[in-house]
């Protein structure tokens, strides 16, 4: 009797269950591609990440948007590798990311040549 | 989400948990160990403590001692207990004034036991609970690299929960149900990934960003903002970022004074209500600028992080200085507070650290799971034989690395409690060949065999056969016997004699219920056609 319950608990999922491992004529082998979008999202997630946290620790309170980067840097570093992989073309991402760094980087600059009393009250 | 993308992300999800597997396992099954680490320390020394007794020393008795050892004038010297053991930690920074001789300007760390007023540096201190929490974070690999390798694993498995929850989103409630323990080997470890993974998720993701930030935030996050803000002036940087009483200057005039911090250290504790000291810094020792700083926690259940200071000037014991710790605890030190606790697990007791531990192993059984799911997955007709032979070795040796820390750990114990002499002022040595020598064996020994049953079960035997032993151990050799120890209520003894009694009781029946998977397969299999046939 118990066999029973055992079927009844399988059967309805029979179709819908989880594929493993991955199939791989979704997944681009060429080593190029997964070198750029790993590099983009290591390293140039890296960068945007501090930089992203940069811009309103010299304009508000650098102590707390510091000790913020400290903890919620890593969740947003995090997000920022898992993107580049949703491209197709990794290169494109790295294109996106280094856009986003020279961005946030002359911003910086920008507010350093404007304003330097911002950088010297630190 | 399109089949293109799920794929790609099912594949960084398997990449990147199969990289830092071995190391995670050992993080977890060290750290989870390690939720216990004062209780072992307090259990190898036969020292037990009363619960919630931190910092209850006679601080102006323990500074007379140390006083008598080590040229203080000038120094900040500060005193913490942040484990619940007997001994309270002690450091001093180099003495500020110039003229000083060299060995004023040196470091001065060690423990003192407040009972005895003995000193014991960092390694004349060393336990095995300090041991298992080290391990946790390769402390043994020299520094900064054991340190920097442990802080990527965590962000690595950060990344590894979020891509897996990203691919498991769409079935992550009919999945939640499933589990076909009878069919194939694959679907039992992939029902039991999924379903404990979802379980253990949260506990998971704060594991997995409060490691990160614990061991890397401040060099790897921190690191670039040196350079980029602080013109690589770190020493500004961290000083904004203390918690710390601004520093009250040093004037180089020697006073002798007659202090009486015991009477400041309370007065702080009863300014507010349910607060206890953390820490007592007297800082410009001696000096007529000298200034005592207590700080006090409040309880969890009064406030789960926060931190109230007070500061007296010594040469008149005025209140210079307040900090309520209710209401004007500052981000930083709330939000540091806050990661710690939630790391630690301190915050409620026993209860919640026996259900941190509990969900620590369910993370190591979702490594394994995961490692066996890419193995299973892969042991098909179409890939190559020696593709296959390959896949099964790393296995093997995964396993073997991984199961056999249980025995080796409850071998430690037994082997602590035996041979280390409370002289050793190497004590340190004797840990590392116990623990390392003997799990390097018992991997050679698995991976050879090469049988993942076998591995299972008898890691399994071997780690509850030396788990009772440690109970009996501790009582053949300290009479400490475990009825003694809970009528005595020497609570930390007995914590860890009960938690080897019951891992090992736990461990034996599971090792009793095991049975080659081969048969059982096959059989479940017939049954289960038969009966569907019908």
């Amino acid at each position: 009797m118990e066999h029973s319950a055992y079927i009844i608990i399988v059967l309805p999922f029979g179709n819908n269950l989880i594929k493993m491992p991955a199939n791989k004529k979704h997944l681009d082998p060429s080593f190029h591609q997964r070198f750029a979008k790993i590099t983009a999202g290591f390293i140039g997630g890296f960068m945007i990440t501090i930089t992203l946290f940069l811009v309103p620790a010299i304009l508000t309170d650098p102590v707390i948007v510091l000790f913020t980067l400290k903890f919620a840097g890593f969740i947003v570093w995090g997000t920022l590798m898992i993107i580049p992989f949703l491209f197709k073309n990794g290169w494109k991402a790295w294109g996106i990311y280094l856009l986003a760094i020279i961005l946030l980087s002359s911003l910086l600059l920008l507010i350093k040549i404007q304003s330097p009393e911002l950088y010297s009250g630190l | 989400m399109s089949n293109r993308i799920y794929n790609v992300l099912f594949h960084t999800h398997t990449v990147s948990g199969l990289v830092i597997s071995v190391a995670l396992f050992v993080i977890f099954f060290a750290g989870s160990i390690s939720f216990f680490r004062d209780d072992i320390i307090n259990w190898e020394r036969e020292q037990p403590i009363k619960e919630n007794s931190q910092m209850d020393i006679d601080f102006n008795l323990a500074l007379d001692s140390i006083e008598n050892q080590h040229h203080l004038y000038g120094r900040d010297v500060t005193i913490r207990q942040i484990h619940q053991e007997r001994r309270v930690m002690v450091s001093a920074t180099p003495g500020k004034d110039s003229t000083a001789t060299e060995s004023a300007l040196s470091r001065i760390f060690f423990y003192l036991d407040p009972a005895t007023q003995q000193q014991y540096s960092y390694f004349e201190d060393f336990t095995l609970g300090e041991f298992m929490y080290r391990l946790h974070f390769f402390a043994q690999i020299p520094y900064p690299y054991g340190y920097l390798l442990s802080g990527f694993v965590a962000f690595f498995f950060l990344f590894a929960i979020v891509t897996g929850v990203i691919v498991h989103w769409k079935k992550i409630i009919s999945n939640f149900y499933v589990f076909r323990p009878w069919a194939k080997l694959k679907t039992v470890w992939t029902d039991a990934h999924t379903a404990l993974g979802l379980i253990g998720l949260p506990f998971q993701f704060i594991y997995a960003v409060t490691g990160a930030v614990l061991i890397i935030g401040s060099t790897v996050m921190l690191g670039p903002v040196t350079s980029l803000l602080y013109d690589g002036n770190s020493d500004k940087m961290f000083k904004d970022l203390s918690t710390d009483v601004a520093p009250f200057p040093f004037t180089n005039k020697p006073q002798n004074y007659e202090l009486d911090i015991n009477k400041m250290v309370l007065k702080a504790e009863q300014n507010w209500a349910g607060v206890y000291a953390s820490q007592v810094v007297l800082q410009n020792y001696g000096d007529a600028n000298m200034h005592v700083v207590v700080d006090v926690k409040p309880e969890s259940d009064k406030k789960f992080a926060g931190l109230g200071q007070m500061a007296f000037k010594a040469s008149t014991g005025e209140v210079v200085f307040e900090r309520d710790p209710y209401t004007e605890t500052s981000y930083i030190a709330g939000a540091q507070d806050f990661l710690i606790k939630l790391h630690y697990g301190n915050f409620g007791g026993y209860p919640l650290k026996i259900i941190y531990f509990i969900f620590g192993i369910i993370t190591c059984f979702i490594i394994l799971s995961g490692v066996l799911i890419w193995v299973e997955a892969r042991d098909k007709k179409s890939n190559t034989p020696f593709k296959r032979k390959a896949n099964q070795w790393v296995s093997a040796i995964f396993l073997a690395i991984s199961l056999s820390m249980y025995p080796v750990t409850a071998f430690t114990f037994s082997v602590v409690k035996l041979f280390k002499d409370v002289n050793d002022p190497q004590p340190h040595l004797l840990i590392y060949k116990a623990f390392f020598i003997s799990w390097l064996i018992l991997t050679i020994i698995f991976s050879i065999k090469k049988d993942n049953y076998f591995t299972n079960k008898y890691s399994l035997l071997s780690g509850s056969i030396l788990g009772f032993l440690v109970p009996v151990t501790n009582g053949v050799i300290s009479s400490n016997w475990i009825w003694k120890t809970f009528n005595e209520q020497q609570l930390q003894i007995f914590v860890v004699d009960a938690f080897w009694l019951s891992t090992s009781i736990i461990s034996l029946l599971i090792f009793l219920k095991l049975k080659p998977k081969g048969k059982l397969e096959q059989a479940k299999v017939k049954k289960a056609k038969a009966e569907y046939a019908i």
